[in-house]
């Protein structure tokens, strides 16, 4: 009869990130483990709190399947030798099967006939199995850290404490950690009340609801959830979910009961992502959204119980008045100097040992910046010059707040603050307050212009320096954030349609950054197209992401970074044009074409600059030809003015009747020199006008599109 | 409801009970417990210990002339260091908060991840910072390296904050009111002194004269250590790390220096604790414990 299985490690409280985690590997690997021993069972489950991680299996089976598989060996005429005795590799192969030599078959192959051990696993108890592979599955769980505590030197998350292990109503024994198996479960530590024993596995979450621990994180969620929203209404305001911490708080807990509580309104006055950042991060309290910013309330979690709820509610308060006092301090004294004086103070920070100081980089951001807005003056990009130069200047003065030394993630939003009670224009305390934007993949960007010019210049510079410096991010490791930097740089461009040369722009960085790290002409280029390539790279899983294919992003790689809105534009009309019947077959024959060229190339042979004559001309399908091509050019030249590459790719594909019948029709490599050369030059010239739009010789076939995209996945 | 002095006394008796040793605090200005030679040298090898002691700790930079309710430039803690570590460790640290009259049942104990690291140690463990009502009173430690090096086994250190733990059990939103006894009050014996200090730490502390004491200590640490003298040589590594402390109090390391600085602390603590290991364990810094 099928029993179920109940196992509990009872740990010293856990880090509320290692749960979720830990909880997923819980439940994979014990049920490979079971799969790997051949033991049956029904379903399985994984449940925990911060003290406790726990896997049910339904239906575990009374013994392991037996297994029996034929092992071929050596071939059959080895089995006995001249003197009629198994022979040495005979009798190898029988005991590294368990088996007597007498007990070996021979099979029958098309190469020969074989010995064949016919090998049969016993089926095992599952009592006696589990003592074995359970505390194997224990040890095998990972953590993002994890530490020694006792004599065996197991290392876990934290320390084990307690081992429930038990089938249907027996225990199974096992020792791990100087821990022994058994049957007792401890509650809720306090309230919870004596530890009690658990009869059979079936009545575990039971009887840990007796000792008032909601075992199910899903169940602790929802009844966290309808609790939390009572207490908001009771506090006046609405929950501020943002950041995890309804997550977190599942996590620490074994059964949450809040608390709702008050604080002096006068500390209302404190910019509200300050205010958010002492309730949250340093004392995992829910702030209340009123009308306006917060209202002076909050939801604390408490784990466990009902008795001393008002003694608890006066520590939280205690507590988060002193913090409250500390924060006011310290904005208070932020508050006594302008951010210009802040400014002149960032000549103490250190940016990077090479790179010199934040002052410097200050510094360079301006001119960068101011740079991009001369260049976006010449595109007729509208754009305030003496607000984005403003808010770069300014973007890292708040790196000496105290209030930012002491909540890190509030740079820019206490730069914002702070210029607003400077009394600067509302553009630039903007631009300040999102210099850091967008601060993930998918946030929010810099709304106006010249913040975005700003933000793009601080990041360009990080990039360009630590590239110059050498310390480019290897594998997962990217201690400056590089990579994000440069994917904040490119969805700026992208969204707010930038039509700024991004290569022209980290030349400019890296001629700023002379002062620093002045590098030889040749590593200056080297650096230049390490940047280009690093940057490149993240354009393209930025493009990948949006759903186009590698070759598509491919062909239109070549002056990509020149200007990121166009070449998003060009991505997206090779993208829709290829779906038109005759776009890949013309993309085959155009990498036909620039083969051609290629080898002639390589052979050293002439090809007259600026196209074919026509008077050398001879075939009518190459005359057809250079027809089309001037239509063409004409074509595109409009298109392309007009930013409509959709159309000028339609254009390009209603080239491919003329193509097909001047390969049908022609010899390029002719053997009359001159007309050679005039023919290769017609080649280049449509290689050249297709260029102006993609380089289609990036286009893979359909079958080989397919397969790449699928290794891509 | 305990003042104080009647806060020390109930650790002590009840780490007592558990069979620790109660020593003293070690004679030099120090930033944290860990840094009496009791923890540095009794965390390190393989001999059991188990000892207790309130230690006066120096944290400069966090003075501020008296006046702010929640901090101070010299504080107390109660540490508690056992190695190996009990496996009934946590509940005996809740049944300590009981003895101070802070019954689990009654409050929200959470146990924050925290773990610990000391840079000019080269020390690291794994802990959490344990908030009674929201209020942070205890930091809770399974020590794992030193210099870098593994220790094991594994030692425990318990380190109580007295004066959040006694705020806590007054009812005081500022230090100064502390009842240090039922009638001398924490401000009475400590306001004058939180005044002075801040005032030679953030204004008056000679910068130069401290560097060259730096200087002159990280020196003689090592001549100390080529000597084979652990123990004189660690004072001068508890020494260099409190001058340390002063000289950024003073606003007078730069960043680059800072690094530089705790390198060079941390590239003593390394010698003087390889010597240690190397000459082995002075009985002194052995104590057996008694029933732990």
């Amino acid at each position: 009869m099928s029993k179920d299985l109940l196992l509990e490690i009872f740990v010293e409280p856990l880090p509320a990130r290692f749960l979720a985690p830990t909880l997923e590997q819980l439940l994979e690997k014990t049920q490979a483990a079971l799969r790997d021993s051949r033991l049956g069972f029904t379903s399985a489950a994984s449940f925990g709190t911060q003290r406790r991680l726990a896997v049910f299996v339904r239906g575990v089976e009374e013994k392991s399947s037996v297994l029996s598989r034929d092992v071929q060996g050596p071939p059959a005429r080895l089995l006995k030798g001249e003197d009629g005795a198994f022979t040495p590799q005979a009798e190898g192969f029988a005991r590294k099967h368990g088996l007597e030599p007498a007990a070996l078959e021979t099979v029958a192959t098309p190469k020969g006939e074989f010995l064949l051990a016919r090998v049969v696993a016993p089926g095992e108890s599952a009592l006696k199995l589990l003592a074995r592979i359970l505390p194997e599955t224990i040890k095998s769980l990972e953590f993002p850290k994890s530490l020694e505590w006792e004599a065996s030197r197991l290392r876990f998350g934290r320390p084990i404490r307690g081992l429930t292990a038990i089938l249907g109503r027996s225990v199974i024994p096992f020792e791990l950690a100087g821990v022994r198996s058994g049957r007792i479960l401890r509650g809720l530590a306090g309230p919870g009340g004596k530890p009690a024993s658990l009869p059979e596995s079936i009545e575990y979450r039971e009887t840990l609801r007796d000792l008032l621990v909601v075992v199910d994180p899903e169940e602790r969620r929802r009844t966290l959830l309808k609790r939390l929203e009572a207490a908001a209404v009771q506090g006046g305001g609405k929950l501020d979910f943002e950041g995890g911490l309804l997550e977190e708080t599942v996590a620490m807990t074994e059964h949450p009961v809040p608390v709702t509580g008050r604080f002096r309104e006068e500390y209302l006055r404190i910019p509200v992502p300050l205010l958010k950042m002492v309730l949250k991060k340093q004392l995992k309290f829910f702030p209340l959204l009123g009308g306006k910013g917060l209202v002076a309330a909050f939801v604390g979690v408490r784990d466990g119980g009902s008795e001393g709820q008002t003694q608890v509610r006066e520590g939280y308060e205690r507590v988060l008045t002193a913090r409250l006092s500390d924060a006011a301090f310290f904005l208070g004294r932020d508050e006594k100097t302008s951010l210009e004086f802040k400014l002149s103070m960032l000549a103490r920070v250190t940016y990077q040992g090479k790179l010199g100081s934040m002052a410097e980089k200050s510094q360079r951001v301006q001119a960068l910046a101011q740079w991009m807005c001369a260049q976006l003056r010449r595109r007729d990009f509208p754009l305030n010059e003496d607000a984005a130069a403003a808010i770069a200047r300014l973007g890292y003065a708040d790196l000496v707040c105290e209030t930012v030394k002491e909540f890190p993630e509030l740079q820019g939003a206490m730069g914002g603050y702070y210029a607003r009670h400077d009394g600067l224009d509302e553009r630039v305390a903007l631009g300040v307050e999102e210099f850091y934007y967008p601060v993930a993949a998918k946030s929010a960007l810099p709304v106006t212009a010249e913040g975005a010019v700003a933000s793009l210049a601080g990041k360009i510079d990080s990039l360009a320096g630590s590239l110059a410096v050498g310390v480019a991010p290897t594998g997962s490791a990217d201690p400056f954030a590089l990579r994000r930097q440069a994917t904040g740089a490119l969805r700026i461009l992208l969204e707010k349609q930038l039509p700024l040369d991004l290569e022209a722009a980290l030349v400019e960085a890296l001629r700023l950054l002379e002062g620093r790290v002045a590098l030889s002409a040749a590593d200056g280029q080297r650096v230049a197209g390490e940047l280009r390539d690093f940057i490149w790279a993240r354009a393209q899983s930025l493009f990948d992401e949006q759903g186009y294919l590698v070759d598509e992003i491919r062909s239109v790689r070549e002056g990509g970074l020149r200007d990121l809105p166009d070449t998003l534009r060009r991505l997206i009309a090779v993208h829709a044009v290829r779906r038109h019947a005759d776009f890949e077959p013309l993309a085959a024959v155009f990498k036909r074409a620039a083969n051609i060229l290629k080898q002639a190339a390589q052979k050293g042979e002439v090809v007259p600059e600026g196209g074919p004559e026509r008077a050398a001309l001879r075939e009518p399908a190459e005359l057809a030809l250079l027809e089309a091509l001037d239509l063409l050019s004409a074509q595109m030249t409009e298109h392309l003015a007009a930013g409509s590459y959709d159309a000028c790719l339609r254009a390009v594909v209603a080239l491919k009747p003329k193509l097909d019948e001047f390969f049908a029709q022609v010899m390029v490599m002719a053997e009359d020199r001159a007309l050679r050369a005039q023919r290769l030059a017609l080649l280049a010239r449509l290689v050249r006008l297709i260029k102006r739009a993609a380089d289609l010789s990036e286009i893979q076939g359909p079958e080989k599109a397919e397969a790449r995209l699928a290794a891509a996945r | 409801m305990l003042n104080f002095q009647e806060l020390i006394l109930e650790l002590q008796r009840f780490w007592s009970r558990q069979g620790c040793l109660l020593i003293q605090p070690y004679d030099m200005e120090k930033g944290a417990g860990t840094f009496n030679p009791a923890t540095f040298f009794g965390a390190l090898g393989p001999k059991p210990t188990a000892v207790a002691y309130v230690e006066p700790c120096r944290r400069p930079a966090d003075g501020r002339y008296g006046n702010n309710p929640n901090r101070l430039g010299k504080y107390f803690q109660f540490q508690v260091l056992i190695k190996p570590a009990p496996a009934d460790i946590t509940g005996l640290y809740v049944r300590s908060l009981k003895a101070l009259g802070l019954d689990h049942h009654k409050h929200d104990l959470r146990w924050i991840e925290d773990d610990w690291e000391s840079p000019t140690l080269g020390a690291s463990g794994v802990g959490w910072e344990v908030w009674l009502d929201g209020m942070e009173i205890t930091q809770f430690t399974y020590f794992q390296q030193m210099g870098s090096l593994p220790l094991f086994p594994v030692s425990v250190e318990i380190t109580y904050g007295l004066e959040r733990i006694a705020m806590y059990l007054q009812k005081k939103d500022d230090v100064y009111q502390l009842a240090y006894n039922d009638s001398v009050s924490y401000g009475d014996l400590y306001k004058e002194q939180e005044r002075q200090f801040s005032a030679y730490h953030f204004e008056v502390a000679d910068a130069a004269m401290l560097a060259r004491h730096f200087d002159e200590y990280e020196s003689e640490g090592e001549r100390l250590a080529g000597l084979k003298l652990t123990l004189p040589a660690y004072d001068c590594v508890v020494r260099v790390s409190h001058l340390f402390n002063v000289l950024e109090a003073r606003g007078a390391i730069s960043v680059t220096e800072r690094a530089q600085y705790i390198g060079r602390v941390r590239g003593l603590a390394k010698k003087v604790m390889n010597l240690y290991l190397e000459l082995g364990a002075p009985a002194v810094h052995q104590m057996e414990p008694q029933h732990v």
